[in-house]
């Protein structure tokens, strides 16, 4: 009683003032997360070592004793130490193209030309979400009627002699065109009241995902048309992209599922009581939300369906990989399948890459136009 | 169908069981066209069921429930029916967060009422003048305060034009400061003439605008009288002690 509290606090009248400066700098810097202690300065040598030592053996091998350009067959490829780059600039044509008849190349080289000018436009952002898709279904169209021909004046070209990168793009394409609905609808299905959809999708999903895909091409490929009546001949490209829409769609509709989970039940609600049906409340409240949340996740999937393409070229389609393999089968270059498959990686690579960037983006995208208002 | 004498919203005998949980019994009540009616009663008995049963987002198995002369049958037709005569403010303001302010607004009209975008677009901007939120048009429900999002939610709902505007405690998850300005809004909307039903614990909005005030204990109407007599001389012990409860935490 009467004595006065311990504890305290001061009152103050500070304007506010901007934080304190961190060190900066290429010396700060390296104190910091280089040499921060004797042992830690020791592994950033040893390590630093390392790296420069291998760096300066691939430098060499990968440019400084390497062969651009060989002609008679590589002649000059023999006795080089360095890599072999010749054999991409003999063969590029067919790495890119495949079997594709050599003066209707140019057809195939548009499709890309069309797919990286598309991506490039969609990647500024500057255009809605809406016209982006319409934009990409329309290039998508474009690339087949550009591929098989038939129309226009332009030449017809089956599909067993579509190859290369714009066959990788039409693969990849359909997988994602027709798989992304697919998903979305056996993601819906899931969870329905109804127990008959809702087991349809359930059996789908799991049944899917517990085969390889590998194992779900061969059955669409090469022992599905066994079965099927001889009059009704489906084109094994056909066949095969719907067992990779089929495959895509049972990953990406559990991903779709996730995002339909976290949405909050309030939205359903508020969008009921505006008198709107299941599937307003689907299109214009459900979906967009949740699939903002899981655009990081699809993008994944979408990179992997990418990557798969490459199973075709076991089911003797020339995708790539396939075209590649084929490319490097003439005895004359046979020696040189590492810098082949070097530059099928590096393609592979920077397509993936500008794929993962553009997730990216537009996951930022999502993150500073739709702020949560619980 | 018609409605009876001219209620708007009219329940006799509704039953709801949550699994083994009887949350609503023998629920019977009416509200007048232009009658404000104010829903209280402790946590958990039942006022968020009873006014989620009245636009149909909860089903009940027992009684007859009609709005806007329009009989809650479980059917889409009759759902739909309701749903549109009758606006809903939720205590989390349940806004779209991916749509602009404007575009919430709109929504419901032109996808639920078939309304012409450009006429949508018009009574919106009038909706927003009227709570006050012309400025925030065009922002996103992120941006704006609790209040302001409030006042979003029910210039949303007024879209409808409805006949009956239902609120499942509007200010409970609003800062303090920020409940006035939203009671100020329905206010002004019941001297409109509106016709209300309030879940609310704010008993002065009660007191003022209230024509009755309707106490809710363990899913039963306990007790229902005009403010002037529930607040003076309430009848039931239950409601006294919640009365009393009230008026020392505010
Ligand atoms: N979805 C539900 N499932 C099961 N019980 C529920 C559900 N919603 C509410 N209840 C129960 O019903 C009773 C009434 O809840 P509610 O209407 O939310 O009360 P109030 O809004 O008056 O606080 C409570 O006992 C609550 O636990
Ligand atoms: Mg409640």
């Amino acid at each position: 009683m009467g004595t006065l509290p311990r504890s305290f606090a001061r009152p103050a009248s500070s304007p506010p003032r901007r934080p304190p400066a961190d060190a900066r700098g290429v010396r700060a810097f390296a104190q910091a997360h280089l040499f921060q202690s004797p042992l830690a300065g020791l592994f950033t040598f040893l390590l630093g070592a390392v790296v420069i030592v291998a760096l300066w053996h691939i430098l060499r091998w990968s440019v400084v004793d390497a062969v651009w350009y060989a002609p008679d067959n590589g002649a000059a490829c023999r006795t080089a130490t360095g890599a072999c780059w010749a054999v991409i600039v003999e063969k590029y044509r067919v790495i890119l193209f495949g079997a594709y008849p050599y003066d209707q190349q140019w057809r195939g080289g548009l499709i890309v030309a069309i797919w990286l000018a598309w991506g490039a436009v969609s990647a500024t952002r500057l255009l809605g979400v809406g016209t982006r898709l319409t934009g990409w279904a329309l290039v998508f169209a474009a690339s087949i009627l550009l591929l098989g021909g038939g129309v226009a004046g332009l030449e017809r070209v089956g599909t067993d002699l579509w190859g290369g990168l714009p066959l990788t793009f039409i693969i990849f394409g359909g997988t994602i065109a027709g798989g992304l609905p697919l998903a979305i609808l056996l993601a819906i299905g899931r969870r329905s009241e109804l127990p008959v959809v809702r087991l349809l999708c359930v059996a789908t999903i799991e049944g899917v995902r517990g085969i390889p895909l590998l194992a779900l091409l061969f059955f669409a490929a090469l022992i599905l048309p066994l079965f099927l009546p001889p009059q009704l001949t489906v084109d094994k490209l056909i066949r095969a992209e719907i067992g990779m829409i089929i495959f895509f769609a049972a990953y990406a509709a559990e991903v779709v599922r996730g995002g339909l989970q976290a949405m909050p039940e309030g939205q359903d609600e508020a969008a009921k009581a505006l008198g709107l049906g299941y599937w307003l409340r689907m299109r214009k409240i459900i979906l967009p939300q949740a699939l903002a949340i899981v655009v990081p996740a699809l993008f994944n999937d979408i990179i992997r369906a990418f990557k798969n393409t490459t199973f075709f070229s076991i089911l003797g389609l020339f995708d790539v990989l396939g075209a590649t393999k084929a490319a490097l089968q003439d005895p004359n270059w046979v020696r040189y399948g590492t810098e082949g498959y070097l530059f099928v990686f590096l393609l592979y690579f920077i397509i993936c890459s500008a794929m993962s960037l553009y997730g990216g983006s537009i996951e930022r995208d999502n993150q500073r136009r739709v702020r949560r208002a619980t | 169908m018609s409605a009876p004498r001219d209620l708007v919203v009219e329940l006799s005998g509704v039953n709801k069981w949550y699994g083994q949980h009887h949350a609503l019994r023998d629920v019977s009540l009416g509200l007048a066209a232009g009658e404000k009616m104010v829903l209280c009663g402790p946590s958990g008995s039942g006022k968020s069921t009873l006014i989620r049963c009245i636009n149909g987002l909860e089903a009940f198995q027992q009684g007859d429930l009609v709005v806007c002369g329009t009989r809650l049958d479980g059917t889409q037709e009759s759902l739909g029916a309701v749903r549109r005569k009758a606006g809903m403010v939720f205590q989390n303001f349940n806004l779209f967060p991916h749509l602009t302010v404007l575009e919430n607004l709109t929504l419901g009209a032109v996808y639920a009422r078939f309304e012409p975008e450009h006429r949508a677009v018009e009574r919106a901007h009038g909706l927003l003048a009227r709570v006050q939120l012309t400025s925030q048009t065009f922002k996103f429900p992120g941006q704006l305060s609790g209040g302001q999002r409030q006042r979003v939610a029910i210039a949303r709902a007024l879209m409808l034009e409805p006949e009956v505007m239902l609120f499942d405690e509007p200010t409970s998850a609003l800062d303090p400061e920020m409940v006035h300005e939203v009671l100020d809004v329905m206010e002004e909307l019941a001297r409109g003439g509106q016709s209300m039903i309030v879940v609310t614990h704010e008993m002065g909005f009660a007191r003022t605008v209230a024509d009755l005030v309707v106490f809710m204990d363990q899913g039963e109407i306990v007790e229902a009288a005009p403010p002037q007599s529930f607040f003076e001389n309430p009848t039931t012990a239950r409601a006294k002690a919640f009365i009393g409860q009230i008026s020392h935490a505010t």
